[in-house]
């Protein structure tokens, strides 16, 4: 429990981290638009994290789940979709008002999907040194 | 005008077949993970942190597909070009 505990952990923070440099390189190698992309997604998705965590902490704590039963997943589906909403109304605006770049935007978004590949990457190295010592 | 008609079609079907497959994926993990807790509550942290990592991987292949899709109808590269082919504008 720990270990997962602390991938997650790990997730939260390397979020922050790789929007912070992603961030600052985009400001210095990138135009503006493209750079606020960056930010601006790397944001919207780290922000999501937060709320997805918080929302399944709550909703699916044992005792929620066999006080409730099944309507804990309906009750979080919901949840799940005024988030989506309300970002792709975000991401809407930002792409049609030409605020960002799109490129920039989906650098952004990947955020996540970085930070969980990097975690993935460094548990399979762990692993592997692991089985070689 | 068939360019402009099919990159909104497009764009529908791209966000369409990704909210109905993303829908799909997490009703099955949500109910997974409830019945898995629903039998070993002691468990329920574990199934916490992996249906939390499932769920935003989830989440970002469809926030993808809505990028994508907004790209085609309002930043398409072409789009300028083809309005003002269609509209002489």
């Amino acid at each position: 429990m720990q270990d997962v505990q602390k991938l997650v952990d790990f997730i939260t923070t390397s979020n922050w981290l790789i929007l912070l440099f992603g961030g600052l390189i985009g400001l210095m190698m990138t135009p503006a638009e493209f750079a606020l992309g960056i930010v601006l997604g790397g944001l919207i998705v780290a922000i999501n994290f937060h709320l997805l965590k918080k929302t399944l902490k709550t909703a699916f704590c044992p005792e929620v789940v066999l006080e409730k039963g099944r309507s804990v997943v309906s009750g979080a589906l919901v949840k799940y979709y005024i988030r989506f909403g309300i970002s792709g109304f975000i991401i809407y605006l930002l792409i049609s008002k030409h605020i960002v770049h799109p490129l920039g935007l989906l650098a952004g978004l990947s955020v996540v999907v970085a930070s969980m590949f990097l975690a993935t990457v460094l548990e399979l190295t762990r692993l592997f040194f692991k089985e070689a010592v | 005008m068939e360019f402009l008609v099919s990159s909104v079609w497009a764009a529908g079907l791209a966000i369409g077949i990704a909210a109905f497959g993303a829908a799909i994926g997490q009703g099955l993990g949500l109910s997974a993970a409830m019945t898995g807790i629903s039998r070993n509550p002691e468990a329920a942290g574990k199934i916490q942190v992996n249906m939390l990592i499932g769920l935003a991987m989830i989440e970002s292949l469809c926030i993808y597909a809505l990028v994508v899709a907004l790209i085609l109808m309002y930043a398409h590269p072409a789009l300028q070009s083809a309005i003002k082919v269609a509209f002489g504008a």
